[in-house]
């Protein structure tokens, strides 16, 4: 076995011999026409695209297409690779939904650590009044990099779950295009690369939402920024589109849409807006590029360009984003609830469609997020009514979740106490958000510290904390093993009273007066005690992330041997050896009964033998 | 071919289809995103170009979707001589289509960097023409393994799934068409 | 029923005891526009209604996970319960109601807050990197620092001659992002004489946390000896200054004084007042004597040497300054050394 046997070698090696010919194409073009050889921005952005494509093909994750092309069979192999060890298979293309799911995971939380250690350092610097020691413009950068890091991080998060989960809990093989699913993986890898670089080559000082003009002057990191959101969006659109498939598709006999785990409701509806709405930010992406390459006016008033037109188009995918982000995580809620407290999910069919209800409703709130920003003023108000209607599903959904715990018979291992720790900090994100829908007292909170309290809260709650209670969850299912309870209370102890103190911290800062996305602020405002705790808090979210880390990896070699349901679930995965086996269901999978039917006697969800029963 | 291996076929047939289609609405907002960008930069105004060329090139896509379907048609019948010509005259169509927006239109006195007309009329003309130039190369490559004998009457999924692109990319023209040339005040 | 009964009685006490909390500090900074009073009643609200939702979610879980925890054991499942239509129409309906009261009384407001009124004074607010421009057109004033009346509507008329920037002064309450190539308008009614700031709140680039302009609001007849005291009429043209002038008018224009004060008082950087001639402690502990030499670094390259106790915030961005601009500068610090 060869270094360069592994997949990922190769697409790297790749990568750099495609960004140089990107680069040398665009000299040679402007040497052809008779312009000076050298402009770095062309050069970067078709260096950055071209090594993306060279990464996807060195990699081999189209291997099979072009073979395809040629008209050569493309049979898929299943298992891991043959003549090398089987770790192999995690660093290079492989079909297996299980395998990408570990690899998405794995890329999630390298992306948490990185966005995780900017935010720590730039907390550190604003922990008093004053400059300490960033510059203003790696500043500026950082809390891009933070921003788009963590987005980028939850969607591959998701990505995680959603692929390893969907076809074990509908009883499918396998997703519906394999070899789609491990292409969309593996743009993230070349594209997290050309996001991580454009830090080194002037940074961008816009934060994540890119505004023009400002984005339009910004330095060259902001072009790479651009490319490498325009390759995650693509992913992010092709996973979608696999999801769905699969979800619509796949399903074992007997599964209609209202007997799915509740997980896949909440991914089904996640996939329709990533599916869409993604569009449009790597469209209007793509037109400040163009305006700072070629001089495309969109967003130029010197040129009758609007810059609000581009905050329509963005945030049109990009307010819809955070319920791409949050809704597989209220899955997750709904999900773990019940097995703990041994009730069945109060009102199914209810929490089933509001999730598909937050995402409909989601595509018409986007203009909240521009009640200041000069737009047509007669549009504030039908976008005020329309962001409040969001908070009717969500309602629902947490009236769903109190009746379901309500008179149960409640056990709190880890992932039980991170799932009421996500209800505690989703409850705070969810009602600080209707202050900022109603018009007047928007025009007071929005970008202030408030706004960063409430999205952190909802995001916490929504992605981050379920995220965790997930990979606890199904930490045995995935390796065999338990993870160390002690160090998980740990975790949850140490992280979520340290939440509360961060995002009620911020948000109290925010109504005094500090601004969002400020370097330095002025101690008039009398916040320096809460800059201090939110600082002091956030460090210690970061130990304890830092601790289920040790955990987990420690528990994946050393835990304890874990049975096949420890959990005591109704679920199909927990009804097959831990870890899964390659194939999923050997004997096929029939739903004979509801999900979550606890309480009732001699009640199943799944028959797994079917191909035996039927002999 | 036995009866299993037609089944899993089947299924994934029907999988492609749903996959093709997510594809399209997914594309659909990016189209939609541009018009949207339209509307709003320019309103009730529009660049004053060659009405004669936007018909042409218009004509030109439409009667290449024609042969797309002959195509498409000719192999589910066992067809091969009419499905491979037709699959050239739709790429060669298709070809005279850039010629038409690129080696003319963007040739007019109508630039990128001419304010949003330039703008608007090079963002719109040239996502569309990047996403024609990638269905000639589809028709190509279909025509390529079609001629060492690829498809048949009862599997022929890429024959269907360029086909539909191409069909998709034509009706995003119908919609860019008039957005572009006919509606609103000429100004130049 | 007994459960519900007492978690009911524990809401009511925990949202009491919530509101009252609140209620004992304060939240937001003081109020100092007519117009932020809709925002202070409405936010008011909203907190009334946020305590008793967090209460009531918070209680009722918190209640399960003590009084309902399975029994060591007990191995059995809890009731099969799946749902109750009913209750689920109930917590639909009635949040869709509250949340449609608030959409309706925050469109009241909000016409409130943006009503016209006759006599408005006019200000024209231009935002640039890193500062404020504020031009009073009925008057032919123009001000680095914004003076309103008391109790008089102002419309803000903002535009930005570079990137999108945000008027706010936290003590208003409202604010709106001034965007170039746009005029955008805001209203408000100062209701407290005092000392404000203007806040950028969108981030404009490098020294967006320290564009700052200072607010006072005065009495109605202050605010005339005020205007009366201001330069009015066309200004002279540049050629027809002494250096001292042209300097003066330079540190104006191009936003100096928004960082600089030519009074002594401490802002964001360093003031002007005795500079000249002075010996500056330097960050890495050296000292220097501020020259010409020096202060024309000091402006083309703020970074290379930084004084003491002030952060390295001014914008590298002036290096299109010419050499007579240059001069004139320098000549007019040396005169506040006299």
């Amino acid at each position: 076995m060869t270094v360069l046997s592994l997949g990922i070698v190769r697409g790297l090696a790749a990568q750099i011999v495609g960004t140089a010919l990107g680069m040398g194409l665009v000299v040679l073009v402007r040497v052809l026409m008779g312009l000076h050889a050298w402009e770095a921005e062309p050069a970067t952005v078709v260096g950055a695209m071209l090594g993306t494509i060279f990464f996807m093909i060195g990699v081999g994750s189209m291997n099979d297409w072009f073979r395809w092309a040629r008209g050569e069979a493309t049979p898929i192999h299943h298992g891991p690779p043959e003549g090398r060890p089987s770790w192999t298979r995690y660093f290079g293309v492989d079909y297996s939904h299980k395998v990408i799911g570990i690899q998405y995971g794995v890329t999630a939380i390298l992306l948490l650590l990185t966005g995780g250690a900017l935010a720590s350092i730039f907390r550190v610097e604003l922990a008093e009044a004053g400059r300490q020691f960033l510059d203003p413009a790696v500043f500026n950068t950082m809390i891009g990099m933070h921003g788009w890091g963590m987005i980028i991080s939850i969607l591959l998060g998701i990505a995680a779950f959603a692929n390893y989960l969907i076809p074990l809990l509908i009883g499918a093989s396998d997703m519906a295009f394999p070899r789609l699913n491990s292409w969309a993986f593996w743009l993230n890898v070349p594209a997290a690369l050309v996001f991580l670089t454009s830090m080194f080559v002037g940074g961008w000082d816009t934060g994540w939402t890119a505004y023009p003009p400002l984005s339009a002057r910004a330095p060259l990191g902001m072009q790479l920024y651009f490319v490498a959101v325009f390759f995650f969006g693509i992913s992010s659109i092709v996973g979608a589109l696999n999801l769905i498939a699969t979800i619509l598709l796949l399903r074992a006999p007997g599964m209609s849409l209202f007997r799915m785990p509740i997980f896949a409701w909440g991914v089904l509806a996640t996939s329709i807006i990533a599916l869409t709405a993604t569009q449009l930010i790597a469209l209007s992406f793509i037109m400040v590029m163009m305006q700072r390459l070629l001089g495309m006016g969109f967003f130029d008033p010197a040129q009758g360009g609007n810059p609000i037109l581009f905050q329509h188009l963005f945030w049109f995918y990009s307010h819809p984003a955070v319920y791409i982000f949050v809704l597989p995580g209220l899955g997750v809620i709904s999900e773990i609830l019940p097995v703990f407290c041994r009730k069945p999910l109060f009102g199914y069919k209810w929490v089933a469609l509001s999730s598909i209800a937050i995402a409909l409703a989601g595509f018409l709130v986007w203009a909240h997020h521009m009640f200041t920003s000069g737009m047509a003023s007669f549009l504030r108000v039908p976008f005020m009514f329309s962001t409040l209607l969001v908070a009717v599903p969500t309602g629902v959904k947490f009236f769903s979740w109190v009746a379901t715990i309500w008179g149960g018979k409640l056990t709190f291992p880890t992932p039980m106490l991170f799932v009421l720790g996500a209800l505690s900090v989703f409850l705070i994100g969810g009602l600080s958000g209707p202050p900022n829908g109603i018009v007047t007292t928007d025009l007071f909170l929005h970008d202030t510290y408030w706004i960063v309290g409430h999205f952190h809260a909802t995001m916490f709650g929504g992605f981050v904390f379920p995220f965790f209670a997930a990979m606890y969850y199904w930490f045995p299912k995935l390796t065999g093993r338990m993870y160390n309870e002690r160090l998980g209370q740990l975790h949850f102890w140490l992280m979520t009273p340290a939440f509360w103190i961060q995002s009620l911290g911020q948000m109290r800062v925010g109504l005094l007066g500090m601004r969002r996305r400020i370097v330095d602020y002025d101690p008039a405002l009398g916040i320096e005690g809460g800059q201090l705790a939110v600082t002091i808090a956030g460090l210690v979210i970061g130990l304890s992330v830092l601790i289920m880390l040790v955990n987990l990896v420690y528990s994946a070699r050393r835990g304890r041997v874990a049975e096949r349901n420890p959990w005591n679930s109704r679920s199909p995965e927990w009804q097959i050896p831990s870890p899964v086996p390659e194939v999923n269901y050997p004997d096929g999978l029939q739903v004979i009964g509801e999900p979550y039917d606890y309480g009732l006697p001699d009640s199943r969800y799944v028959n797994l033998q079917v191909a035996a029963a039927g002999e | 071919m036995s009866s299993e291996s037609l089944a899993s076929y089947k299924a994934q047939l029907k999988a492609n289809r749903l996959g093709l289609w997510l594809f399209f609405a997914s594309e659909s907002f990016m189209f939609g995103g541009l018009l949207a960008a339209r509307f709003y930069l320019w309103g009730n105004t529009r660049p004053d170009l060659d009405q004669l060329l936007g018909l042409i090139v218009t004509s030109i896509l439409l009667l290449s979707s024609f042969f797309m379907n002959r195509a498409e048609s000719a192999i589910a019948h066992d067809d091969r001589k009419t499905f491979l010509n037709s699959l050239l005259i739709t790429a060669a169509l298709g070809l005279l289509f850039l010629v038409g927006v690129v080696g003319f239109e963007w040739q007019g006195h109508l630039k990128p960097w001419d304010g949003v007309y330039g703008a608007v009329l090079f963002g719109m003309t040239g996502l569309h023409a990047l996403h024609v130039f990638s269905g000639v190369i589809i028709i190509l490559l279909i025509w390529n393994r079609g001629r060492k004998g690829g498809f048949s009457a009862e599997r022929h999924w890429g024959v269907e799934a360029c086909a539909i692109y191409w069909h998709f990319v034509d009706v995003v023209w119908v919609f860019f068409y008039p957005a572009l040339y006919l509606l609103g005040l000429p100004v130049s | 029923m007994k459960h519900f009964v007492i978690a009911s009685v524990l809401v009511i006490v925990v949202t009491v005891l919530i509101i009252l909390g609140l209620g004992s500090i304060d939240l937001v900074p003081n109020l100092a526009s007519a117009e932020g009073e809709y925002v202070d009643l409405m936010f008011r609200a909203q907190l009334y209604v946020i305590s008793f939702i967090f209460a009531l979610i918070i209680v009722f879980i918190l209640y399960s996970v003590v009084v309902f925890r399975r029994k060591p054991g007990d191995t059995s499942d809890g009731p099969h319960i799946r749902g109750n239509t009913t209750l689920e129409i109930t917590w639909t309906v009635i949040p869709l109601i509250v949340v449609m009261g608030f959409g309706v009384w925050g469109a009241l407001h909000l016409s409130e807050i943006t009503a016209q009124e006759p006599n408005e004074l006019v200000v024209e607010v231009t935002g640039f990197q890193f500062g404020w421009r504020f031009e009073y057109p009925d008057y032919g004033v123009n001000s680095s620092e914004l003076y309103l009346p008391r109790d008089r509507k102002v419309l803000f008329r903002l535009t930005s001659t570079d990137v999108i920037h945000s008027f706010w002064i936290p003590e208003f309450r409202i604010k709106q992002d001034a965007v170039p190539g746009l005029w955008t308008e805001l209203r408000v009614t100062p209701t407290q004489p005092g000392d404000y700031r203007v806040r950028c709140a969108e981030l404009c680039g490098y020294a967006h946390s320290a564009m700052y302009a200072p607010v006072v609001v005065v009495e109605p007849d202050e605010f005339q000896a005020w205007l009366e005291g201001q330069e009015v009429g066309t200004p002279t043209p540049p050629e027809d200054l002494t250096p001292v002038e042209r300097g003066a008018q330079l540190a104006e224009q191009q936003g100096c004084l928004s960082c600089h004060s030519i009074d002594g008082s401490t802002q964001v950087g360093p003031t002007w007042l005795g500079l000249y001639g002075s010996e500056r402690p330097l960050e890495d502990g050296s000292t220097v004597v501020a020259d010409e030499e020096y202060l024309r670094t000091a402006i083309l390259d703020p970074g290379s040497q930084v004084v003491q106790g002030f952060p390295n915030i001014m914008p590298p961005a002036y290096t299109f300054l010419s050499d007579e601009e240059l001069a004139a500068l320098v000549a007019y610090l040396e005169s506040l050394s006299d």
